[in-house]
């Protein structure tokens, strides 16, 4: 089972991650969920696949009421993000899909109706979360074609989808990074490959510097917080994307 | 309740072998259909012999003509298995997504035995249960439609042997006309051997 730890709360407005499974095989990239909470209502970010649906809700449903999730967020069109779709839609069919428009008709093979989704458009829209407002910000081509982030500016949260991802060796899977240096080698690869516009990755670092970020949260690896923030997009600006020796 | 499907590996293994066999099934009734079409070219064939031939091959023309109806009843018959083949094939894999289902939320309610996450189950089970039965419906449909198509080929086989008969009559187009209802023979027992093959199939009897 995976465990839960809030990593930010101000009164019934909480971000928790959803993280670290013992017993998942190893043949399935670990990845990380995120539950936003504010008032009565529940946003599940990136739900993951189908494969951990068990994992995943049995460790919300200790932190949370399921049947109070009001929707969930897919940051793309991936298999670890939401193949586990037509599982969350089978506990709740009003559950709503916020996607880029670009997967809106993608997405539904995993599941769902016409009603279930929510579709984004390219500069990016705002999420209500029984009053809360999430930003999804743009993120495109890092790495999918149709990609959002989401900003939350009152808890100062962003949640980066594959941005900031790292694949951690055993052993070293702390949930916040705790020594940069060390913790960017298991990033670089993964950003070299997955990430497939040098443009892009710009445009997000101008982006995102100017934004009021103390976590950036990433599906996959650790969340980075306070200075390790700015470290990551002055790092990220730096490195060169899209290359594949072969 | 009663829940048709369970979450071992057995279960999922044998609705992937059903969908083998189903997938199976299909293709020899394809072959059947297309043998039954050239049945249809044979008989025309041996109608406009039989014309040429004149009143000795009057019962023969006769023969050609019920071989022809026969033909068609046949694609019929093989086009209505198709719907019903297709049909097996739909529910054996949503049974197959079910069990997919059925096994993460069974997981999902063992690491969280919630009463909310324990209705989807049952609701899922009940679901499990509405294909399954559904499966059972079509499986028992198909096997009836292969004993009418089986009946079908009894008579065809016949007609055939009589036309092997009445070809006898012929006198200067016997040999043509024996070589023609001969082929007709050939073919009727190739369609009567594939069917028998098809109602032997595990997908059936149950193995």
């Amino acid at each position: 089972m995976k465990t839960t730890k809030t990593i930010f709360q101000d009164g019934n407005h909480k971000w928790v991650a959803i993280v670290r499974d013992p017993q998942k095989p190893n043949f399935l990239i670990d990845t990380n969920e995120y539950l936003v909470t504010h008032g009565g209502q529940g946003l599940l970010l990136d739900p993951g696949g189908a494969e951990i649906f068990p994992a995943v809700f049995s460790a919300l449903s200790s932190e949370f009421d399921p049947s109070a999730l009001a929707g969930v967020f897919a940051s793309h069109q991936d298999p670890d993000i939401c193949s586990s779709l037509a599982l969350w839609l089978e506990f709740n069919p009003q559950m709503r899909c916020y996607v880029s428009w670009l997967w809106g008709s993608f997405i539904p093979h995993f599941g769902g109706t016409a009603e279930t989704f929510v579709t984004i458009p390219d500069e990016g829209a705002d999420i209500s979360l029984d009053g809360l407002i999430l930003r999804a910000v743009p993120a495109h081509y890092l790495h999918s074609s149709g990609n959002f982030n989401l900003y939350d500016k009152i808890a100062k949260v962003l949640f980066s989808g594959d941005v900031g991802a790292a694949l951690l060796p055993p052993g070293e899977d702390g949930l916040f990074v705790e020594n940069f240096d060390a913790h960017i080698r298991h990033a670089e690869g993964f950003h070299k490959r997955w990430m497939g516009s040098n443009e892009a990755k710009r445009r997000w670092c101008e982006r995102v510097a100017q934004m009021d970020v103390d976590m950036l949260c990433p599906q996959h690896g650790a969340i980075y917080q306070g200075a390790d923030v700015q470290r990551f997009i002055n790092w990220f600006d730096e490195l060169q994307v899209g290359i594949v020796a072969a | 309740m009663t829940t048709a499907l369970t979450s071992t590996s057995a279960t999922g293994s044998k609705a992937g072998v059903d969908l083998l066999r189903i997938v199976r099934i299909n293709e020899e009734i394809k072959s059947v259909v297309g043998v039954a079409f050239k049945i249809n070219i044979m008989a025309l064939n041996a109608i406009f012999l039989a014309k040429r031939a004149g009143t000795a091959a009057r019962g023969f023309g006769v023969l050609s003509n019920e071989l022809r109806v026969f033909s068609q009843d046949l694609r019929d018959c093989m086009a209505s298995l198709t719907g019903l083949i297709h049909g097996c094939v739909n529910e054996v894999s949503l049974v197959l997504q079910d069990i997919r289902h059925t096994r993460l939320l069974r997981e999902a309610v063992e690491l969280a035995p919630t009463p909310q996450i324990s209705r989807v189950l049952a609701a899922r089970e009940i679901e499990n249960d509405r294909h399954s039965a559904r499966l059972a419906s079509l499986r028992k449909q198909l096997k009836r439609a292969l004993e009418d198509a089986f009946q079908m080929v009894e008579l065809g086989g016949v007609l055939a042997k009589s036309a092997k008969i009445e070809a006898a009559y012929g006198q200067s187009f016997a040999i043509p006309l024996a070589q023609v209802s001969g082929e007709f023979d050939g073919v009727v027992e190739e369609i009567r051997s594939s069917l028998e093959s098809l109602r032997r199939s595990a997908f059936f009897v149950g193995n």
